[in-house]
């Protein structure tokens, strides 16, 4: 029972094999099944944990549904030993979305985890939980990412970047503006690695978001040398579409001069470059390619096809206003920032610059990009094919750009088919009558090739070349007819498939190069017919006898020798393939209308010869064919009666001219070059481009212009200093010899950040301008509360959170000088009547007749029920006519309805079953409102608690004009009274995870201060003054008490602290609002 | 973004699988890549992007193993290429090459490795020295660990310093006791000769190779003699790329241990070191062929590993080369290779034969073409001197060690 002695090569081999696989989990691959994975899961061990662990895995890998296991693994999260947490949390991901429940059970111990003070734990913790994605957990990851962007940790950040698209991806409406939010946190971030990933993040959340980019615009190009090199493909994309939406296109690059080519065609200003294309004969295609190329990238190549077909080109809707020059300082210092990244190591990136300046370089910059993407084409296999399929695009659009380098593109033997097919197009497509010479040569070599499918693409080159420069026509010419008499020798016998194509692919380039001057290669034509005879091939025979029968009437020699010809043709019509039959009968047909002399009736006979012979042909084709042709020439084919069909001619017959029409109509010219290129109309290094369609989530260029200028450059600041940001790891300067200009690190702290109504541990926050955005800032604040947080805390969790932070040497002093400050209490009375409420418009007097409605947010509460807003509406005849019968109603109640029919609509309100609070409940009506008179009412709207404007139609005269009611969130709250301690309280009960911090400048009190005299007026008092005034004044809210801190300097008003309170009206959850200032005072 | 990754063997089988996003791609759309692989045959596998009916399909095919890649949105392609390639790279370096075995036998570390290389189908981590340092590479003294104490891990406990540094290509803490640094030149050249004999195309790709052992966080700066005769420079990015705007100075942090510090092109050079010269003649049925190779320009040092290889055209039906110098092998697939070795002095080695073509063919209209390699030690074709390396920042001194080599990359002679 021993094994043999004599072990052969293939047992040693497999002893080997084993050796080297011990230690390995090879054995778990091989057979994950062969122990009871279950009870493994439940030891207490944690290497019994992870063997079952890694026989899971084996088994995902191999396809198999283990699900099963997934309570038992769940529990396992737990666990303090990191491998086996990286194990689960592999599984876990895997099967979140099968098992949705039981992954519930998770939740808690990455909540657990998110706090634990090492990063990685925190890390991995926020990306299973992000993971997992169920819309019920969403809110709480929101929060959980919205706590790691602002992690000491750089790798935790870039995590929380990764978290935001599969927020996003759970489509939870209510979640965008937060998630936004964080976007644009963690682009501000100051490490690269953050940015870059916050950048893939914009990119897939909210690609139109320009305000977020806008914002740190310069910062970005700055970064971008130091960005990682996935971000910056990202970022490169970002950065682009930006500058065009906001800038528009530039004026010297390639598209502009595109335009005004077409514009001012007889002008010779163009470019030394596009005259130069410009030159050769098909110039003009050219441009029209590379128009149409830049078009597509703006409208997107269906719509710009269509429209350009349908409305026959009409001129291109860009005008010169979507240009701006090169010289505009956000173009120079994103060409700028990309250009160095053309040397990158990573092809993507290399792509994404060369797209930019292609796009946006001034026309003699352009070039910078081509020697980097010919230094790509010497990387991978597969990155190869995806730059050469770009470059065929830039050569086409712009052929002067490789054609000095057409010697990079010569084909290796080692290239795939592919690959050599694109080079090949794009060689022919930058053919100079300088280079065609060596080209030609060149493809002589390639002809011998014994992949013959390649041999007939460079054949098929050969005659594209010879259309782009007719000049080199019959060079080209030469080279074909001479591999043709090649052909015929070696294929007499025994030629294979890929023979036959080089042939017929030789006599197509032929038949191209001679429909460019058909008279001046008659001797050409001739030879080809008299090797008709050793043509095999039906294709390439049937192309030829096309030539006979479209070019009879050329010259002298060939009229001459068509008798000849056809007598041939009719004799061998019986032995030929059928594609040449139907060739036969249709030159005999166009021989007999062309040509008029002796021999019409030697080509009649031949005809209905050819005819007779064709109705009994086995093909239907070939006897359809005959019968059509014999109802054409119906008096042809009957040789008797000359005389007849001689009148019938003259009196111009019917079928005559329809025979004419079919046979006799010149051949459109097709340029065969612009075939391939025709679905390449995608943006250079995209998906699409290279799938010839465009993939889901492309997108076009923005319109250019298509951003407005105001509402970004009052937000264009510095970035917050970052020395007070919380990364524990500010280590050397690296970046700062790559920063591409000076950017001014002075922070305009001193004025604007005065009062910075900000969390100290805030970080790197967005500052948000105050001056006349305080209702969208308000908005933001209280929108929390709408979306499902239920409840706003303050921040001492997150700083609790943060004080188990090594290292944040910095927050942590500075938390502690406030927790010890001691602070006063201080009440401001005569608050409510200072409140100015804000007003709306309802109706502006010139839609509405000369009457003038206006809204406003009142602070009470209605009667009715409490989900009720109450809205007062003021009216204000501003006509010099009395207005009659004004009523407010709700819009869907009233449609349907006789527009003066109010009653029954009121009535129709009251009917309705009080199942839900009605939406509106109506003012009274006002019979006639005087000129000059003003009248107000009070409505109680519901808004469904949410943001939608609610439509209402305004009655007046007996006129119906519709009108929108936009909600104020700020009063979708209502005030809560409470003491201190209640607040305190409270605040101490409300749950984790609802908390929503956020940070803003403040500058209203400066103008206060200003006005008043300083002396009199305590600038404390006055800042929280001006503060509660806000706040007051936008949402409708309680104010609780004001801590004024009693610091030894006076200059420090840090420490200040107004606490709100408020609920929510439609489910009377308390919404808590603590408001602490951070500033100095200027002195 | 790429939503799942699949790891095929050569037979269609598929290794293993890692889903990135909650949009989980089944494995059927492997079995549908195999049934495409095997009907269209080698112009399927050789496309990189391919569209089927339900994904957009990114494909890289190294040493036996296919990666493939699947999106269902745009996104860059080369970013799904450039990962892929970066995957199987890191692969390649942790289980000491590619093959169907080395990633079952090694599955867990695979998986661990794709969950830290990228996150919800954007890449996360792709630095190798990080890498290395969150997961440990599979290696003898771990495996004999693991046989022996039964506990395997091989996850680090902490975060690489480095993720959070500025410098995020290199490890944070990194003592030596021996501080050296070496830099290799290694060039490849490509040629083309046609027909005629006449250099079509003759250009240097290279790259400077550095293998940096040196202790905290060092700041070198390499200068070249000749910087401008460069044509295309790609760097790594630990490469400031302002220095070498403005004096052609490559100013690094580098990562720790073996990098690709820079690659480079130098086009149109004039002269190859050895000449290739096939000659084919035919007529009536059979050719005679002979191939004479030698030094056209002595470099200087030895140029060794020459071989010849080519292709014959399928309608040859046999041949009888023999050669006066090295061996030359006939493949079943009707590859020749002939391996020289070092080229004499005394004499210059030959090929010569004769093939039998086709029952009648009289003459070869194809012609094969001769890829050709060798290596020259100690030798920077492209005339690339180094200057000097300087080292900033770490204040002891260093070993440097300068190497040079060139061989052959697309070397081709038609004949």
């Amino acid at each position: 029972m021993f094994p043999q002695f004599g072990a052969t090569a293939e047992s040693l081999s497999k002893a080997s094999t084993l050796v080297f696989r011990i230690g390995t989990d090879a054995h778990l691959y091989d057979d994950p099944e062969d122990v009871n994975i279950s009870p493994l899961l439940d030891s207490k061990f944690d290497e019994e944990k992870c063997e079952a662990l890694k026989r899971l895995l084996a088994l995902i890998a191999q396809g198999f549904d283990v699900s099963n296991f997934f309570p038992q693994v769940v529990k396992n999260v737990a666990t303090q030993s990191l491998e086996v947490k990286k194990l689960v949390y592999l599984y876990l991901l895997h099967y979140a979305e099968k098992r949705p429940n039981e992954a519930l059970l998770s939740i808690n111990y990455f909540q657990k985890d998110l706090g634990d003070p090492n990063p990685l734990v925190r890390a991995w913790a926020l990306r299973a939980m992000a993971g997992i994605r169920l819309h019920a957990i969403a809110p709480i990851v929101l929060v959980a990412v919205g706590k790691c962007a602002r992690d000491p940790s750089v790798y935790v950040r870039k995590c929380a970047a990764n978290a935001l698209p599969k927020l996003h991806d759970l489509r939870l409406e209510e979640n965008t503006s937060s998630i936004e939010e964080i976007i644009g946190i963690l682009l501000n971030d100051h490490s690269p690695g953050v940015v870059g990933a916050a950048a893939s993040a914009f990119a897939s959340v909210c690609p139109n978001n320009f305000s977020l980019i806008g914002r740190n615009y310069r910062r970005l190009c700055e970064i971008l040398p130091d960005v990682e090199e996935w971000g910056q493909i990202i970022l490169i994309g970002i950065l682009l579409r930006y500058v065009i939406a906001r800038h528009g296109l530039t004026e010297d690059s390639i598209i502009f001069s595109l335009y005004h080519k077409k514009d001012y065609n007889s002008e010779d200003d163009l470019d030394i470059t596009l005259k130069e294309d410009a030159r050769d004969a098909s110039g003009k295609i050219v441009s029209e390619l590379a128009n149409m190329v830049f078009q597509s990238y703006i409208e997107g190549p269906d719509e710009y096809l269509s429209r350009s077909s349908s409305t026959n080109r009409v001129s291109p809707k860009l005008d010169s206003l979507i240009f701006t020059s090169s010289s505009n300082d956000d173009v120079k210092i994103l060409l700028q920032c990309t250009s160095p990244l053309l040397w990158s190591n990573n092809s993507a990136v290399v792509l994404a610059a060369a797209g930019v300046h292609w796009i946006m370089a001034p026309q003699k910059d352009v070039k910078r990009i081509v020697k980097p993407l010919l230094f790509v084409l010497r990387s991978s296999y597969a990155s190869r094919y995806v730059v050469l399929c770009n470059i065929q695009v830039f050569a086409k659009a712009m052929p002067s750009l490789f054609a000095p380098h057409y010697e990079d593109l010569f084909i290796c033997s080692s290239d795939s088919y592919q690959i050599k097919a694109l080079k090949l197009e794009i060689l022919s497509s930058i053919a100079t009558d300088l280079s065609i010479s060596f080209m030609l040569k060149e493809f002589q070599d390639y002809i011998k090739d014994p992949d013959r499918r390649f041999a007939a693409s460079t054949v098929a080159a050969i005659g594209l070349c010879a259309q782009r420069l007719p000049k080199m026509a019959n060079t080209c010419l030469e080279v074909l007819l001479s591999l043709i008499r090649q052909e015929f020798l070696s294929s007499e016998i025994g030629s294979t498939d890929g023979e036959e194509g080089v042939l017929i692919q030789a006599i197509m380039s032929i038949k191209s190069i001679i429909k460019l001057d058909p008279p001046s290669y008659e001797k050409v034509i001739i030879q080809l017919v008299r090797s008709l005879d050793i043509i095999k091939i039906p294709a390439a025979r049937a192309m030829v006898i096309w030539m006979v029968g479209e070019y009879c009437s050329l010259g002298e020699m060939i009229p001459r020798m068509l008798t000849t010809i056809l007598k041939y043709l009719a004799w061998c019509f019986a032995s030929e393939a059928s594609e040449t039959k139907l060739q036969i009968l249709n030159t005999a047909a166009k021989v007999l209308l062309r040509i008029k002399g002796d021999d019409i009736l030697t080509h009649r006979k031949v005809l209905s010869y050819v005819a007779k012979l064709a109705e009994c042909d086995q093909n239907y084709d070939i006897r359809d064919r005959a019968r059509f042709l014999k109802k054409l020439f119906p008096c042809n084919m009957d040789c008797q009666h000359e005389e007849e069909e001689k009148d019938q001619l003259q009196t111009g017959d019917l079928s005559y001219v329809l025979a004419e029409c079919i046979f006799g109509g010149q051949t459109k010219a097709v340029t065969a070059s612009h075939e391939p290129i025709n679905y390449r109309y995608y943006l250079p290094g995209s998906l699409s481009q290279i799938v010839f369609h465009a993939a889901p989530g492309y997108e076009t260029l923005p319109k250019p212009h298509s951003l407005p200028y105001d509402d970004l450059d009052s937000n264009e600041e510095d970035d917050p200093d970052t020395s007070g940001s919380l990364d524990e790891e500010s280590a050397s300067d690296y970046s700062s010899e790559h920063s591409v200009t000076g950017s001014s690190n002075a922070s305009g702290s001193d004025e604007t950040a005065f009062a910075n109504e900000a969390d100290q541990d805030a970080g790197p926050l967005i500052p948000i301008s105050d001056i006349g955005n305080i209702s969208e800032n308000q908005n933001e604040v209280s929108h929390s509360g709408s979306a499902d947080f239920e409840d706003l805390m303050s921040t001492k969790s997150l700083e609790s959170w943060l004080d188990e932070q090594p290292g944040l040497s910095k927050e942590n002093a500075t938390e502690q000088s406030q927790v010890h400050r001691s602070s006063a209490r201080i009440t401001i009375g005569n608050m409510k009547s200072r409140v100015k409420p804000k007003f709306y418009t309802l109706l502006d007097p010139a839609n509405g007749n000369g009457l003038k409605v206006n809204y406003s947010f009142s602070s009470e509460t209605s009667s009715i029920s409490p989900r009720l807003v109450c809205i007062e509406v003021f009216f204000e005849n501003c006509s010099l006519e009395p207005i009659a019968e004004i009523a407010l109603i709700d819009e869907d109640s009233s449609k349907g309805l006789d527009s003066t029919d109010q009653t029954s609509s009121e009535a129709e309100i009251t009917l309705k079953p009080h199942i839900d609070v009605p939406n509106l409940v109506s003012m009274e009506d006002i019979p006639c409102l005087e000129p000059g008179q003003t009248a107000k009412r009070s409505l109680q709207v519901h808004f469904h608690h949410h943001l939608l404007p609610v439509k209402l139609a305004l009655f007046s005269d007996g006129k119906k004009i519709p009108v929108k009611l936009r909600p104020d969130i700020g009063y979708f709250v209502k005030p809560r009274p409470m003491s201190i301690e209640a607040f305190r309280d409270m605040e101490s009960h409300l749950r984790g995870m609802f908390e929503y911090t956020r940070s803003c400048a403040f500058t209203d009190h400066i103008e206060e201060l200003k006005g008043s005299n300083s002396l009199t007026k305590d600038s404390f008092l006055v800042i929280c003054e001006t503060l509660a005034l806000k706040m007051l004044s936008n949402a409708n809210v309680f104010l609780v008490s004001v801590d004024m801190p009693v610091s030894a300097n006076l200059d420090d008003a840090s420490g200040l602290c107004l606490r709100f309170s408020s609920e929510i009206l439609s489910n009377s959850v308390p919404c808590l609002i603590t408001v602490t200032v951070e500033g100095f005072f200027k002195l | 973004m790429l939503q799942c990754i699949f790891l095929l063997s050569d037979s269609g089988e598929v290794i293993l699988e890692k889903q990135l996003t909650g949009h989980s791609v089944d494995r059927s759309i492997c079995a549908w890549f195999w049934e495409q692989a095997i009907s269209q045959g080698d112009s399927f596998k050789q496309q990189p992007v391919i569209a089927s009916p339900t994904h957009y399909i990114f494909q890289v095919y190294r040493e036996g193993i296919t990666f493939l890649a699947c999106t269902q949105v745009e996104m860059p392609p080369l970013m799904g290429i450039e990962f892929l390639c970066r995957v199987a790279n890191i692969l390649n370096d942790y289980l000491g090459g590619l093959n169907e075995d080395l990633i079952k036998d090694n599955f867990v570390i695979v998986y661990e490795l794709l969950d830290e290389m990228i996150d919800n189908g954007f890449p996360l981590t792709t630095e190798p020295n990080i890498l290395r340092e969150m997961i440990a590479p599979p290696n003898i003294v771990n495996k004999v660990l693991s046989v022996v104490t039964g506990s395997s891990s091989n996850v680090s406990e902490t975060l690489p310093g480095a993720t959070a540094s500025c410098v995020p290509w290199r490890a944070s803490d990194v003592k030596y006791s021996k501080n050296e640094v070496f830099v290799d030149l290694v060039e490849e050249m490509d040629a083309i000769i046609n027909r005629d004999g006449a250099l079509v195309k003759c250009e240097i790709y290279g790259e400077v190779q550095v293998n940096c052992h040196i202790s905290g966080l060092p700041d070198l700066t390499l200068s070249f003699a000749n910087p401008s005769i460069l044509d295309d420079v790609r760097f790594h990015p630990c490469v400031r790329f302002k220095p070498w705007e403005s004096h052609q100075i490559l100013s690094f942090v580098p990562p720790d241990g073996q990098f690709k510090l820079m690659s480079y092109r130098k086009v149109k050079l004039q002269n190859t070191p050895i000449y290739v010269k096939p000659q084919l003649t035919s007529d009536e049925g059979t050719c005679r062929f002979s191939v004479l190779v030698g030094i056209r320009n002595n470099p200087g040092k030895t140029i060794d590993s020459v071989t010849v290889e080519f292709q014959l055209p399928p309608c040859i039906l046999s041949t009888d080369l023999t050669s006066n110098h090295g061996t030359v092998n006939i493949f079943a697939n009707k590859m020749c290779s002939w391996s020289i070795g070092r080229i004499p002095k005394d004499k210059s080695p030959s090929l010569s034969g004769t093939f039998v073509l086709e029952d009648g063919l009289k003459r070869l209209h194809v012609f094969p073409t001769l890829q050709v390699s060798f290596r020259i030690m100690g030798v920077a074709l492209s005339g690339l001197k180094i200057d000097k390396l300087d080292l900033k920042t770490v204040p002891y001194s260093f070993y440097k060690g300068f190497r040079a080599l060139t061989r052959a990359g697309e070397f081709e002679v038609r004949s």
